[in-house]
This record gives structure tokens, sequence and C-alpha cells, in this order.
């Protein structure tokens, strides 16, 4: 069985990279599917894009060496998002300001559902939440 | 015949435990089969409850004398400004006092830590004067060491209270909450179909003197609350599209529990405080009984932009939408968030349920009814 990886990572691009279809070749060439969570990118300047890659684990480590040699900068995505979940009252108004659905109250007994796989630490939940339950942490 | 019961003989049959009683969606969700006479056969009682974020609460409190005396002038509580004119030693701490340098810190997290039982540093200043020569207090007072602990909040479970969106080009952070620009969200705040005033839109049955669940205790409605008004434009099924009747309520915050009393901060706008309250309904008569079975989608609220300054009327939206996480509206699917607890609010008329089920909570009928087609002034600046 082939072993399939999922990576979340920040790609920065140098400005004279902006203008290479490199997540084009990341799919074609190396059969990596992509999801695009946040994008910063215009020409002529530094790109950043953090970005979600799974695939086979053997492509995607040919993928990253294609990425060095490209002289894109990698950085494995270590911002989190903690939840107090003990102090939260499941009031919700976090959820409407979370876009990629990591936070939700779709459920029938109305509490509130942290997935933290869904996360992007995009940190609109930080100011929302009337409680102060979430806390941006840095470590790996 | 139509079946019609007092409060007299509904107290009866709580006291001899036979009272039926169900929370107000449970009614809500009973009406779809039954007619309003066989809902008036059946139930006895119905608890509605709500757990949202009231701005308009305090707390009195009496801390006792010192020897020499203090007619207090000033006053800071864990270093909030707290309301000292009046008599010398009672003290009001407003909700959404702020502390001076932390504006995340104010009168709610006071009130949450005096019913926590924690200490708090009182500092109080005085001019003295031949009764009360004392000038200057600085020392802790927690709940043991002080007199009365008094919840008064003069405006509490508003009847309906409108959605909010953002159309312009930036965030903005309000008493709604965080509003996305270009209407990223929509935020609202009730309990809906199991709000206690959405489920007696004409307060036949709460009134001065209505026995309640406040803050984890039983409490009474003391006043009808600020900015009370009972002439808003009313939807088909007789339930106001926006804000309209309010509640003062009182009740001994000694008893209370941070459960049900919860401090906020909204970004850039305040503290405020998450305030539980239930009220039990009696199923009077068939009229009552149709009122009681309202459902989310037959109350109506209106969507306002916060992102104007004027607040402008954008649409029209019921709560069953609303409470289904996402609202379309101008052809675009909006995110929605709710700012009161429906969960907390489920749990509040669960336990008043359980307490009238038991006996140990009657009824009480109003002492005067609240105003009727009472509208409101504006301010004019002259």
């Amino acid at each position: 069985m082939v072993k399939r990886v999922k990576k979340r990572l920040v790609l920065r691009f140098p400005a004279d990279r902006v203008n290479e279809p490199i997540t084009y070749v990341l799919i074609k060439d190396y059969d990596v599917s992509i999801n695009i969570l946040n994008a910063d990118i215009t020409h002529g300047k530094e790109g950043n894009l953090l970005i979600e890659m799974r695939g086979e684990a053997a492509k995607m480590d040919e993928a990253l060496e294609y990425l060095k040699d490209r002289k894109v900068h990698i950085s494995p995505v270590v911002k989190t998002i903690l939840f107090n979940e003990k102090d939260c009252i499941h009031c919700g108004a976090c959820a409407s300001v979370c876009f990629p659905g990591a936070l939700t109250m779709k459920n029938s007994n109305r509490k509130l559902k942290f997935s933290p796989d869904r996360c992007v630490a995009c940190e609109l939940c930080i100011k929302a939440c009337p409680l102060q339950l979430f806390e941006l942490n840095f470590g790996a | 015949m139509p079946v019609k019961k007092s409060f007299q003989e509904i107290n009866e049959k709580i006291k001899k435990g036979k009272a039926v009683v169900l929370t107000a969606e449970e009614v809500s969700a009973m009406g779809r089969d039954l007619s309003p006479a066989q809902v008036v056969e059946k139930v006895d009682v119905v608890t509605t409850a709500t757990f949202g974020p009231m701005c308009s609460s305090g707390m009195l409190i009496n801390t006792g004398h010192s020897d020499p005396p203090i007619r207090i002038e000033s006053a800071t509580l864990n270093g909030v400004p707290v309301f000292s004119g009046i008599a010398a030693v009672d003290l009001y701490i407003g909700a959404t006092e702020n502390h001076p340098e932390r504006p995340d810190y104010g009168g709610a997290h006071i009130i949450e830590e005096l019913i926590d039982g924690k200490d708090l540093e009182l500092v109080a200043h005085a001019k003295g004067t031949d009764c009360y020569p004392r000038r200057d207090i600085r020392t802790t007072i927690n709940r043991e060491n002080i007199n009365e602990m008094i919840m008064f909040n003069p405006r509490n479970a508003y009847q309906n209270y409108p959605a909010a969106v953002n159309a312009s080009n930036r965030i903005k952070y309000t008493y709604m909450g965080s509003l996305l620009p270009r209407m990223g969200n929509a935020n609202y705040s009730t309990s809906g179909e199991l709000s206690p005033l959405l489920n007696d839109p004409d307060m036949r049955t709460i009134g001065l003197g209505t026995r309640i669940f406040l803050g984890g205790t039983t409490a009474y409605v003391s006043w009808h609350g600020t900015q009370y008004k009972s002439n808003a434009e009313l939807n088909e099924h007789g339930v106001p599209v926006s804000n309209a009747a309010t509640l003062t309520v009182m009740g001994d915050a000694r008893n209370m529990s941070s459960e049900y009393i919860k401090a906020a901060y909204y970004e850039k706008y305040g503290v405020s405080m998450f305030v539980g309250i239930g009220i039990p309904i009696p199923v009077l008569d068939e009229e009552m009984a149709a009122r009681l079975m309202i459902r989310n989608e037959q109350i109506t609220t209106r969507i306002l932009d916060y992102g104007n300054p004027d607040h402008p009327e954008l649409g029209r939206v019921n709560y069953a939408q609303l409470m289904s996480g996402e609202i379309e509206f101008n052809g675009k699917k909006i995110r929605t968030s709710s700012l009161s607890s429906l969960y907390k609010a489920r749990k509040i008329a669960g336990i008043l349920k359980k307490q009238i089920e038991e006996g140990a909570f009657l009824l009480s009928e109003p002492l005067e009814a609240f105003p009727a087609g009472k509208g409101l002034n504006s301010l004019e600046i002259r």
C-alpha cells in the first residue's frame, strides 16, 4: 500500500519567483493535491502561501526538493489555536467568523465543536470570544 | 366548554406534584400535532429561559460600617470604579463599568468574583464629616464580610433583538460581536421559541412580582425594564419584530452561581455580563397555549447594518433560519452566530421544569400588569 501524507506549510516565494506557476508544477508533476488556505502574492514582491498538501510520501519528498530547488522557503505551520473548552458557555459567537469551519454549532445539542485539524489559525476567533477562551500558540 | 385555569389552581397542582410541566421548546414541538385546546388540557406550566449578554445589569452591595465610619464619596473595587452616590456604604457595581487601564476587566468581573467568594480590594475616599470622620479606606471585602449582595438589573430579557450584519468594507467590533466586512456574517441574540418574553408577547402572565429563576436562584421581576416598549410592530403571529418589552429583575446574589452569571468582554466595545433567566408561564387558556406553541420559524426579526452608524434595516429573517447556521440574503449565503447560549438556556429551562415538578417553585400572579401601548422617547440634541 502506498503511504499518503498530509502537510500544512507556509511557502515564501522570493520576488523573482512569483511569476512561476509553482503550484501547477506541484499538482501536474508530483501528483500533490493542494488546498490553498491563505494567499498573499503580488507581482514583483515577495509572496506567502499557506497550503495544505496531500500526496504519496515519496512524491511529496520530491515535491519539497523541487520547491527548495526553486528557492522557495518552506516552513511548517507552527501557529495553532488553543481552546479552553472547559470554560466555554457555548454561545457560538466564534462560529460565524470561522471560515474554514473549525468552530461549528450545527449539532442539535447546541454545543460548540472545535475541530483543530480544520483550523488555519486566522485568529478571528480570539477577538470574537466574549470569554477570551482562544489563545495563539507558537509552539511546534 | 373551553378549559380555563387560574394561577391558584395551577399552584394547587404543583403543590400536589401533579402539574404537567414542559419547556417552551417541547411545547412548540407538541404544537405541530395538537391544537391549542388540546395543549391547554394536557399542559399546566411552560418553562422559558435565556442566557445572553445583558449590559444593563449590576449589583448593589452594602459593605458594613468601619470604626470610625466613612461616608464614601468615591470608590473602586479591584480598581474598577463603582457608584457611591447613595448613602454612606451602599455601592452599586455596574456590570459594564471598565477598569481604567484594563479594557477587558470591569464590573461584571467584580460581580462574578464576589459571587465566587473571592477577595476584592476596596479603595474609598471621602471628605470627612462630623458624623463620618474617616476619609480613606483600603481593605479587602468578600461575600462573607459584607452585608447585602443584591443583583439589580434594570434592563434584562429583551423581547426580541435585531440580527446584526456589517455591509461596510471594514471589520466592526460591536456589542453584537465581530462583524465581518461585506456582510461576511450575521449575529443574533435570543433563544427564539425558548425566550421568555417571546412566549408571552402581550405580557399577560409576566408583570410586577413574577417569581423567576435568576443567575441560579429564585428571584423576582421588580418593575418593567428600562426602554420598555409595548407598541412595537407585530408580525402575523402577534410577536414584535424587534426589541420591545424588557424586565427589571432583582434577586439575592449570594445564592447565585457563576455558572449562570458570567463576565464577558467584547473586543473594542467593553465589558458586559451574561445573565441566566428562566420564567415559568402558566397555560391559563387556549389563547395562552397558542402563544406558547410559537415556533422559531414564526418569530421574525430585523436585519440591521451595524456598518452604518444609523443601523438601517436591510431585511427580515426568522429564527429557524438564523439558528440553522446560515441565512440566504440578497442571493448571498451568510454564516450566522448566536451571542446568547441556547445550550445554557435549555439547561435553565430544564432546571426550572424540575423544580416546578417537584413542588419547589410556585408561580406568582403579577401584582400589576406592565404598561400597554408604551412608546419610547429618543434624545433630541438641543
